[in-house]
């Protein structure tokens, strides 16, 4: 009886759409971990592996935020230029005086202000994503530029510490702050995702949006929400990035929309909308922080990097579309 | 014998569960126009897409130009002079006139096209067939009339020698219609081969040579055109025995559920009304393209509307969107299932929870699985869906499965009115009857039962009344006592006088 049910469980499991995808993913990541580990033993190491989840937080979050996007068959390049108004704007902010959770508040109402903007030209105005948000992605970056007149900023200072360690460098229960807040972020969305109507709607969009409409979904109003949901990740992480220097930089998650996306397709998000669990944007973000971790700790240039990364972004995509010709193949026989 | 450029001899066709073409003979001279008709689903498309090698024939004879055909490829059928004028153009827009008409065997000169020599042979082609353009136009700029010209220059600069149109005039005004007719005559003259595709069978006189009718996938006969008439045409195409393959329950009409009063929404819904009582189910009948579709998307909110009302149970209801409808308690299982029906990458249970959320949700908008999973498993049992597990994508279900969830997510909620568009296209006669059932059903219920079919035998066989669509307008209405598939045809081909220069595209 409880090996049935044991049985039962783990084919409940498989059977979540998406899952083979990331046991897929999944045990490639085990495998390059153990090689990484052959290659340096240090890669086991406690301190090496919370600072690798720690790294790899920021990736995720914004992960999340690309993938929604993704599921509703949507693109947003305006996340990383979003990290760096958030950088910016908070520590401009801070720098001046303001208190850092205020500063921090101003930042998420201004950064949530753009993703409003991104979704209503998509879903509203029925933009193509791609000119809508790359529109948003130049606004914010110029925003960016503009909030210190053209400046980095000085240190966010002594009166900052308490906002730097919640962010970054603090520690709860023995794991650091960063990794806490990925978490929370993950199981948050994951649940909003999966359990929530605005989480099926999210799917039913990607899928077929025609249908969608006619079962009654408020097709505006659902892909908005998604814009937002990402433009919050992206000021999250935009707060991350002024907790680690301790000062605002303007180019500050540059290129970050892009690894998003890298994240989210390795995890088994399609592009194309309607498919993809955000358990995968975990394990692809993850692929993506062991694969930058491993390659540093082995000596290899970033320039290697980059280019281990991006082949691994197409065969990831390749594999799946393999997998699943084969199966349509054996499916019509 | 040999005179026959096309001859096609004891030709089958199946697609799985339907016998799309049986036993069906067709030939083709040069220099004739053979008009091609037959009711939708009588296997016309069928056959003229095994004659420019779309689908391969399953046995039988196919003769091209005297030669035995045994297999044959769309590039092949190109090579030996088929070109098909679609309905739908095929032309890329943002080109010009010559370019479209060189796509794919442009004229080189060291690498480098050379757009001079393409632009004056495609001059010349279009003054060939008297047709007043200029190659160097955008076909973007032009009328639909026109870039059905470009289609047929296009055509005839493939050296095609057998020219199959399929309902070329069904977007032209009268004036381009002469000036469509005039071309096909000419091309008569030179000696091509044309197979003429319509519904409007007032347009055969002016072009046909013959006519060759087909109906349920069987051929039914070929004649001279001047030695027949039209009713004899028209007995030809719809004269079928309607089997008692149509259960029919008897209802007492109750009281009027709905009203639609001179509802207009574009160019296909004008002027519209009519009723809908408890306990009937009312049918829409018409030709492809008369409007029944657009209608149902204009009651259902997917279309706007211009003008006109619709009450509901004695209530005027103003309906923007279709969550309007829904809440108004009007429900619509649309027409291209795969397009508009479902998410086929989600799974059945999703699909069917999809419009009822509000009611599987609580307040702060988290799905209940418990109640979602009885929902389904009731739904399933209640529609017979046959499915592996209800986690499965709907898109590994048949036909007929895909349409019990399409409309199945209707039935959990307390719908008034309930439009079903074309649900049993494509659909094996199993499950044509459940749907049939389940509309019946509904009908007991006293829930009002609209009923969009282009098959006239199930449209006779299930509805109580009947009004018949033309061109966006309603031309009858009968009631079922009365109502023959003659009628029904004559209304549905009643189409309005197209005054010269009335419309210009």
């Amino acid at each position: 009886m409880q090996e049935k049910r044991k049985a039962s469980f783990f084919k409940n499991i498989i059977a979540i759409r998406g899952m083979g995808q990331v046991i897929t993913v999944s045990s490639a990541l085990v495998v390059m971990c153990i090689v990484f580990g052959i290659i340096n033993p240090n890669f086991f190491s406690a301190k090496n592996i919370s600072n690798l989840v720690r790294q790899v937080a920021p990736i995720l979050i914004i992960g999340i935020g690309q993938s929604f996007v993704l599921i509703t068959g949507n693109i947003d390049l305006s996340i990383g230029s979003l990290v760096g108004m958030s950088c910016m704007i908070s520590a401009t902010l801070m720098t001046k005086g303001v208190n850092p959770w205020v500063s921090s508040l101003i930042t998420v109402i201004c950064c949530l202000g753009m993703g409003l903007i991104s979704g209503l030209l998509v879903s509203k105005a029925k933009l193509p994503p791609f000119i809508a948000t790359l529109g948003t992605m130049i606004v914010a970056r110029g925003i960016a530029q503009i909030a210190n007149n053209n400046y980095n900023t000085d240190s966010i200072g002594e009166g900052a510490k308490g906002f730097r360690n919640f962010f970054y460098y603090g520690r709860t229960l023995g794991v650091f702050n960063t990794i806490w807040i990925g978490l929370i972020v993950f199981l948050f969305f994951n649940f909003i995702l999966s359990r929530t109507k605005t989480g099926r709607h999210i799917y039913a969009i990607g899928s077929n949006i025609e249908a969608s409409k006619l079962s009654g979904v408020n097709v505006v109003y659902t892909t908005t929400i998604v814009y937002i949901i990402s433009a919050f990740c992206s000021t999250l992480v935009g707060l991350i990035t002024t907790a680690i220097g301790g000062l605002g930089t303007m180019d500050a998650g540059n290129g970050y929309e892009l690894n998003a996306v890298a994240a989210s397709v390795i995890g088994g998000v399609s592009t194309l909308g309607g498919q993809g669990i955000l358990l995968g944007t975990v394990v692809g973000s993850f692929i993506w922080g062991v694969l930058n971790n491993g390659l540093q700790f082995a000596g290899a240039p970033v320039a290697i990097r980059n280019i281990v990364i991006g082949i691994v972004v197409v065969v990831a995509v390749l594999i799946d579309i393999l997998v699943r010709s084969g199966k349509e193949k054996s499916a019509n026989d | 014998m040999s005179e026959y450029i096309v001859e096609v001899k004891h030709l089958c066709k199946e697609f799985p569960g339907v016998k799309a073409l049986d036993d069906v003979s067709f030939n083709l001279k040069q220099g004739e126009v053979v008009a091609l008709l037959g009711e939708n689903g009588a296997g016309k498309s069928t056959l003229v897409k095994i004659l420019s090698g779309v689908y391969q024939k399953d046995s039988g004879e196919l003769k091209l130009f005297g030669k035995e055909i045994h297999y044959l490829t769309p590039k092949r059928a190109q090579e030996l002079g088929i070109a098909i004028i679609h309905q739908e153009l095929h032309l890329c827009s943002h080109l010009t006139v010559a370019e479209n008409i060189f796509l794919g065997r442009e004229k080189v000169k060291f690498g480098v096209l050379s757009n001079k020599d393409m632009n004056v042979e495609a001059a010349k082609i279009l003054a060939k067939l008297n047709i007043d353009l200029s190659p160097e136009t955008i076909v973007e700029d032009l009328p639909v009339s026109k870039q059905q010209m470009v289609e047929i220059a296009k055509a005839l600069c493939f050296n095609a020698k057998i020219l199959i149109m399929d309902e070329p005039t069904s977007s032209l005004t009268s004036k381009e219609i002469e000036d469509l007719f005039a071309i096909i005559n000419s091309l008569k003259k030179e000696g091509y081969g044309i197979i003429y595709i319509t519904h409007r069978l007032e347009e055969l006189e002016y072009i046909a040579d013959r006519v060759t009718i087909l109906r349920d996938g069987r051929f039914v006969t070929s004649m001279n055109f001047k030695d027949t008439t039209l009713p004899e045409i028209i007995s030809n195409m719809v004269g079928r025995e309607i089997k008692e393959k149509y259960p029919r329950i008897n209802c007492n009409r109750g009281k009027k559920i709905l009203e639609v009063r001179n509802l207009n929404a574009g160019k296909l819904v004008r002027n519209i009304s009519f009723d809908l009582y408890e306990g009937e189910i009312v049918g829409f009948a018409g030709l492809v393209g008369a409007g029944r579709t657009e209608l149902t998307k204009a009651l259902f909110g997917a279309n706007p509307i211009e003008s006109g009302e619709i009450i509901l149970d004695g209530k005027k209801l103003n309906i923007r969107r279709p969550i309007d409808a829904i809440n108004a308690g009007i429900a619509c299982a649309p027409e291209d299932r795969k397009k508009e029906g479902l998410c086929i990458k989600l799974s059945i249970r999703e699909n069917i929870s999809l419009p009822n959320l509000d009611s599987l949700c609580n307040k702060f908008g988290i799905v209940n699985r418990n109640k979602e999973k009885e929902l389904t498993k009731s739904m399933a049992k209640k529609l017979r869906i046959k499915m592996a597990s209800d986690l499965t994508n709907a898109e590994n279900l048949s036909g007929g499965n895909q349409q019990k969830v399409v409309v199945g997510r209707w039935l959990a909620r307390n719908s008034r009115v309930v439009i079903f568009d074309e649900p049993t296209r494509g659909i094996d006669v199993a499950a044509k009857v459940e749907i049939y059932n389940l509309m019946n059903e509904l009908k007991r219920q006293g829930i009002g039962v609209m009923f969009v079919s282009s098959e006239m035998p199930e449209i006779l066989g299930i509805s109580d009344r009947i009004f018949v669509m033309c061109e966006g307008r309603i031309t009858g209405e009968l009631d079922i006592s009365e109502a023959t598939q003659d009628k029904i045809m004559e209304y549905a081909t009643r189409f309005e006088k197209k005054e010269i220069n009335s419309r210009t595209a």
